[in-house]
C-alpha cells in the first residue's frame, strides 16, 4: 500500500530537518527523504563557523535566531561560544571592515571594533600586521560533522519518518483527485500532499523534475584540518573580505576555511580539492596566525554551496507548482537554517511568520523582485 | 617508436611507488620511449619488500640480490627516479595528471620543498598496508606490526626484542620469526591464526610457485629445528605488562577466527610482540584519483578495479602491484610491465599489434604468480569471528581513542556507512587517516548493521595522502601576492 | 633497560657514531639509521603522544603510516621512522615552547 504523508521533505540537511521538525510540531505527518545520509551534505562538511560577522546584513535577524538554536543544542553539536575577530591588513580592507561591521551592528549583531593593541591583548597569536579588527563575543563554532547524528536524533524523537540513502528516482504532481505528489523511491512509491525541496546543491535537479528551471549555481568550498597543535588561539579568526575562517578546536586541531574554491559538481559526485587554491587559503591563514607554521594538515575536503545571483535565499513556493515549496541558497545556511527552516514549514501551512520569506519567483525570468525585508 | 609528445606535461608517465611494480613499469616504459618519472617517499627505491636504509650495509647472508638488481635496472633505465618525495595530492586537469609532492628537506632542520609533476598518464603502484585486528594491549609499548618487524630486521638490522612473540596470519609470520632466530634473538612462539589444514587447503593455488612454497617450508623447518613453538589455529587475545616485561595471552580459535567461550588460553612472557594479519591493498591514492573500487570477498579487502591491462576506469590512470589486489611481490613486476605497455599503447607509443605481443607474456607470468599471492591473501584473511569477539572496551581507533562500544553505539543511532561512522565518532579521522583501523571499523560496522563489508562502503578519498607540514607547502609569500578574491556580498 | 644491543651485527657496516638528544635524554646511534631505530635500540618503547594524545611508540608501522612515532625536530613534526639520524639531532615528543 502506498504510504501517504502531509508533507514530504526532500533533503535531510539543516534546512529540511528543521522544517520537518516544525511541520511535525504543527501536527503534520512528515517524511524526510535523503539521497545520502542525514547531514552528509553542506550541513555536515562546512567549517562549523557560527559567526554573525560573516552574515549578510539583510539576513542578520535570521542569523541571530539560528545562532540561538545552535547555542541551545550545546555539547551535542560541540557548540562553543569563543568569540571571533575579523581582521584587516591594509587600508582598503580596513575601509571594507569598518563599513560592513557598522552595518551589521546596526542590523543587530553585537559587534565592536578593537584596536590592534586590544586585539593582541586578547589573542597574542594573531599577526602584528593587523591594522584594524572587529570583535563579536557571541560568535563561535560547532562540529559540523555531528550535525547528521544530532538531526537524526531530533527527528526520531519527534516521530518524523526519515528515509536515508533513498534517492528519489521520480517526483511528479498528481493530476486530479486530491492533487499532491507521487515520489518514487528505491523501496516503492509514496504520496504527499505537499513537498519541500531542501536539497542544497541538488535542489535545481529536483525542481527540474517538476518542470521548473531554477538558476541555482554551486560553489565548491574547501576546508582543511590539522592534527592537534599547541594551543595558541581561543577565538575564531576571519578576514575583512569574508574569505577566511580559522579556529583552533578544543582538541588543538586547526580548522581552515573561508570559501576557497575546489572543483566539481553535485552531479559528478563529491567535489575535488584543488592544490592551488588550497595553498592560497593556507597562506592567508598562516599570515593571520603565524604560529600555524609548523602544524601538519591531515585532511582537506570540499562541500557544495548553492547560490543564486542576488545571494538571497530561495524560501517560498516553487513557482507554477501548487503545494511545492523550496528552501535553498541561504548564504550562511549552517547558522541560519534552524531559523528559516521552521519559517518555511509554517508558511506551508498558511501560518504567517514573524520574519518574511524570499520568494523564489524572483529568480525566474520576468518575475517579481525579492520580497526580502528592507 | 616514440610517444606523441604533449608539451603541457613534464613527462608521459608518472609512477607512484618505486617498489617491484613501479620499478618494473618504469624500466618497461622507458624502453618503450615514454618519458617517465618515478616518485617514492622512501630514500631509496625498493618498496616495502626490498626496503633498504642507505646508510646501513646488510650482513652478507641478508644481501637482497633481487632488490639490488631491481635498483640497478631502474637506475640504468633512464627513468627520472625521485625518491624522498611524499605525494600528498593527485589531480586531473584536462588531459594532464598533476602529482603534488613534498620533497625531503635538502638538509636537516630545513622544511620540505613543494614539487609538482605533471604527466599524460599516471600509474599508481603504492603497494599494501598491514591489516590489524584490535585486541586489548595493541596500543601498548613493545607491540609493533609484523611488517614493521621486517623493516627493522632487514633494512635497519635491528631485533624487535630479545624474546619476541610473533603473531597474526600470513607468510610474514614465518619470515619474521626465522629472521629473528637467525639474528640471534629468541622467538617465544609463532601464533598463526590459520590451522594447518587451512594451509594444506591453499596448496593447490600455491603450487604455481613451488619455489616460494619450498622457501616457506624451509623457514618453518628452521624454526622447528630451533624449537620455536608454532601454534596454528591460535590468536593473540591480549598483551599486558610494561615493556620489556610483557605478558601475552593466546587463545585457540575456530575457522572463522572466533575463540570459543571457555576455551583454553596459553600465556607467554616476552619483551616484544610483532603482530599483523596480512596485507590490504593501499587504496588511498586510487580513491583520491577517483577510480572505482571493488570489494574482494575472498581477501576481505577493497581494491581498485583494473582491467586485464591494469587500466582503471579513469582516463590514463593505471594501477599495478598489491594496490590493485594483493598478488605478492612475485606478480608485481609483471603487472607493472603490463601497465607500462597499456600506457604506451594509450599514449600512442605502441600500436595494437605490438602492444598485444609485448603484453601477452607479462600477463601470463603475472597471472601465474598472482595465484600464489592471492592464496596467501585469502589465508591471511581471518574470519569475522575474530572481530565479533572484540570487547566493548577495546580500542579500535588508536589515534582518536575510539573503542568498540562507541562504534556500536553510533551504528545503533543510525549510522550505516563508514563515512557516517567517521563523522559521528571521529574514528579513523586522526593523523593515520584510518589506515590502521579502517578494516576493523568496517568489519565491526558490517557486523552491527547486518550489512556486508562492501555495503558499509569506503571512506571518501581526500588529500593529503599523508600529513603534510603546512609551512613547507605554503612556503614563502608576500601578502600582496595572495589571490584574495572578491569580498563576500554584503 | 635490559634490551642489550639489539643491533644485528653490532656497529659493523653502519655509519659514523652520532649523538642525539630525545626528550632531554642523550643517546648515540649510527648515521644512516632511522630515529625510530636509534630509539628502539636504546630501549625506548614509549613516547609522549603529542598534544593531549595517548602515549605512543617509536615504532609501530615503521613505514610512515601510523604516525605514532611523530616527534618535533627544529619546530617541525616529523616521523621518527622516516628521519635519518645525524649528529646533534634534538627531538621532543611534546611540542616545543614557542
Amino acid at each position: 500500500m502506498t504510504r501517504r504523508y502531509d508533507i514530504a521533505v526532500i533533503g535531510c540537511g539543516i534546512m529540511g530537518a528543521t522544517a520537518a521538525l516544525r511541520a511535525a510540531q504543527n501536527g503534520m505527518r512528515v517524511v524526510v527523504i535523503e539521497r545520502d545520509a542525514a547531514g552528509s551534505g553542506a550541513s555536515g562538511v562546512n567549517a562549523g563557523t557560527l559567526s554573525l560577522q560573516i552574515k549578510r546584513v539583510s539576513l542578520m535577524p535570521y542569523a541571530l535566531r539560528g545562532h540561538a538554536w545552535w547555542r541551545a543544542a550545546g555539547d551535542a553539536v560541540g557548540f562553543r561560544e569563543t568569540g571571533s575577530c575579523t581582521l584587516a591588513f591594509d587600508a582598503r580592507e580596513q575601509a571594507l571592515l569598518e563599513e560592513r561591521m557598522a552595518l551589521k551592528r546596526e542590523a543587530g549583531a553585537p559587534i565592536e571594533f578593537l584596536t590592534p593593541r586590544e586585539l593582541h591583548a586578547r589573542e597574542p597569536a594573531i599577526t602584528d600586521r593587523v591594522v584594524a579588527a572587529s570583535w563579536c563575543a557571541v560568535d563561535g563554532h560547532a562540529d559540523s560533522s555531528r550535525t547528521g547524528v544530532y538531526l537524526r536524533a531530533l527527528l526520531r524523537e519527534a516521530g518524523v519518518e526519515t528515509r536515508e540513502h533513498a534517492g528519489a528516482t521520480g517526483i511528479a504532481s498528481i493530476d486530479g483527485g486530491d492533487g499532491g505528489f507521487r515520489i518514487d523511491l528505491p523501496g516503492g512509491e509514496l504520496r504527499a500532499r505537499r513537498v519541500l525541496l531542501a536539497c542544497g546543491a541538488w535542489t535545481a535537479d529536483v525542481a527540474a523534475r517538476l518542470g521548473v528551471t531554477l538558476p541555482i549555481r554551486v560553489r565548491v568550498n574547501t576546508v582543511s584540518v590539522t592534527e592537534p597543535g599547541p594551543r595558541r588561539l581561543s577565538a575564531g579568526v576571519g578576514h575583512a573580505t569574508g574569505l577566511l575562517t580559522l579556529k583552533q578546536k578544543s582538541s588543538g586541531a586547526w580548522l581552515i576555511g573561508g570559501g576557497w574554491q575546489g572543483r566539481g559538481s553535485p552531479q559528478e559526485g563529491r567535489g575535488e580539492v584543488v592544490a592551488e587554491t588550497l595553498l592560497g587559503n593556507w597562506r592567508l591563514a598562516r599570515f593571520a596566525v603565524p604560529s600555524l607554521a609548523h602544524v601538519r594538515v591531515i585532511r582537506c575536503w570540499t562541500g557544495f554551496e548553492a547560490w543564486v545571483d542576488d545571494h538571497l535565499p530561495l524560501a517560498g513556493p516553487l513557482p507554477g507548482v501548487p503545494d511545492a515549496w523550496v528552501l535553498a541558497c541561504v548564504r550562511g545556511g549552517y547558522t541560519i537554517g534552524p531559523c528559516i527552516g521552521p519559517l518555511v514549514a509554517d508558511a506551508m501551512l498558511g501560518r504567517a511568520g514573524d520574519l518574511p520569506l524570499f520568494d523564489p519567483a524572483r529568480v525566474l525570468a520576468s518575475s517579481a523582485p525579492a520580497t526580502a525585508h528592507a | 617508436m616514440s610517444a606523441r609528445r604533449d608539451d603541457q606535461a613534464d613527462c608521459d608517465l608518472a609512477i607512484l611507488g618505486a617498489g617491484p611494480a613501479g620499478a618494473a613499469a618504469a624500466v618497461e616504459a622507458t624502453a618503450l620511449g615514454l618519458r617517465t618519472v618515478v616518485v617514492d617517499e622512501a630514500a631509496a627505491a625498493g618498496g616495502q619488500v626490498h626496503a633498504i636504509a642507505p646508510g646501513v650495509t646488510p650482513l652478507p647472508r641478508d644481501v637482497d640480490r633481487a632488490g639490488d638488481a631491481m635498483r640497478a635496472a631502474l637506475a640504468r633505465s633512464g627513468a627520472d627516479c625521485r625518491t624522498g618525495r611524499r605525494v600528498w595530492h593527485l589531480e586531473r586537469h584536462g588531459d594532464i595528471w598533476r602529482v603534488h609532492a613534498l620533497a625531503e628537506p635538502s638538509e636537516p632542520g630545513k622544511g620540505g620543498v613543494a614539487e609538482t609533476v605533471t604527466a599524460r598518464a599516471l600509474l599508481i603502484a603504492t603497494g599494501a598496508v598491514e591489516r590489524h585486528l584490535p585486541f586489548p594491549g595493541w596500543a601498548r609499548p613493545g607491540v609493533i606490526g609484523l611488517a614493521a618487524a621486517t623493516r627493522l630486521l632487514k633494512a635497519q638490522r635491528l631485533l624487535p626484542g630479545r624474546e619476541v612473540l610473533v603473531a597474526g596470519a600470513g607468510p610474514l609470520l614465518f619470515l619474521v620469526a626465522k629472521t629473528i632466530v637467525e639474528a640471534g634473538g629468541r622467538v617465544v612462539a609463532v601464533i598463526d591464526a590459520r590451522r594447518r589444514r587451512d594451509w594444506f587447503a591453499a596448496l593447490p593455488a600455491m603450487a604455481t610457485r613451488p619455489d616460494l612454497v619450498a622457501r616457506g617450508l624451509n623457514w618453518r623447518r628452521e624454526l622447528l629445528a630451533c624449537r620455536v613453538p608454532i601454534l596454528h589455529g591460535h590468536r593473540l587475545a591480549a598483551v599486558a605488562g610494561d615493556a620489556p616485561a610483557l605478558h601475552a595471552e593466546v587463545v585457540a580459535i575456530d575457522r572463522d577466527g572466533a575463540a570459543p567461550s571457555g576455551g583454553a588460553s596459553v600465556a607467554f612472557r616476552c619483551d616484544a610482540v610483532c603482530v599483523g594479519y596480512g596485507l590490504l591493498p593501499a587504496t588511498d591514492a586510487t580513491r583520491l584519483a577517483g577510480a572505482t573500487h571493488r570489494f574482494d570477498e575472498s581477501c576481505g579487502a577493497w581494491r581498485v578495479d583494473v582491467d586485464d591491462d591494469q587500466r582503471t576506469d579513469r582516463p590514463r590512470l593505471y594501477a599495478a602491484g598489491d594496490g590493485a589486489g594483493i598478488a605478492g611481490a612475485a606478480a608485481a613486476p609483471w603487472a607493472g610491465r603490463v601497465a607500462a605497455c597499456a600506457a604506451a599503447r594509450d599514449l600512442g607509443a605502441l600500436d595494437a599489434r605490438a602492444h598485444g605481443l609485448r603484453a601477452a607474456g607479462a600477463k601470463r607470468s603475472r597471472d601465474r604468480a598472482a595465484r600464489f599471492g592471492a592464496a596467501m591473501a585469502r589465508l591471511a584473511n581471518v574470519g569475522d569471528g575474530a572481530h565479533a569477539g572484540i570487547a566493548a572496551t577495546t580500542l579500535v581507533c588508536q589515534c582518536e581513542r575510539i573503542d568498540r562500544a562507541a562504534i556500536d553505539a553510533a551504528v545503533d543511532a543510525g549510522c550505516t556507512t563508514l563515512n557516517e561512522l567517521r563523522s559521528a565518532t571521529r574514528c579513523g579521522m586522526g593523523p593515520c587517516g584510518g589506515r590502521l583501523c579502517e578494516d576493523a571499523i568496517a568489519r565491526l560496522a558490517a557486523l552491527r548493521t547486518g550489512r556486508t563489508q562492501a555495503g558499509v562502503g569506503q571512506p571518501t578519498g581526500r588529500p593529503p595522502l599523508r600529513p603534510v607540514d603546512l609551512d613547507a607547502l605554503a612556503g614563502e609569500f608576500d601578502y600582496a601576492s595572495l589571490p584574495i578574491g572578491t569580498p563576500a556580498p554584503l | 633497560m635490559s634490551a642489550g644491543d639489539l643491533r644485528i651485527g653490532g656497529d659493523a657496516g653502519r655509519g659514523a657514531r652520532v649523538r642525539l638528544t630525545v626528550d632531554g635524554h642523550r643517546f648515540h646511534a649510527y648515521a644512516g639509521e632511522s630515529l625510530s631505530t636509534a630509539l628502539w635500540a636504546a630501549g625506548v618503547r614509549e613516547l609522549a603522544g603529542g598534544i593531549d594524545g595517548p602515549p605512543s611508540r617509536p615504532v609501530f608501522c615503521a613505514m610512515g603510516i601510523c604516525q605514532q612515532c611523530a616527534v618535533w625536530i627544529d619546530g617541525r613534526r616529523v616521523e621518527a621512522c622516516r628521519t635519518q639520524v645525524y649528529d646533534g639531532l634534538v627531538a621532543t615528543s611534546v611540542p616545543p615552547e614557542p
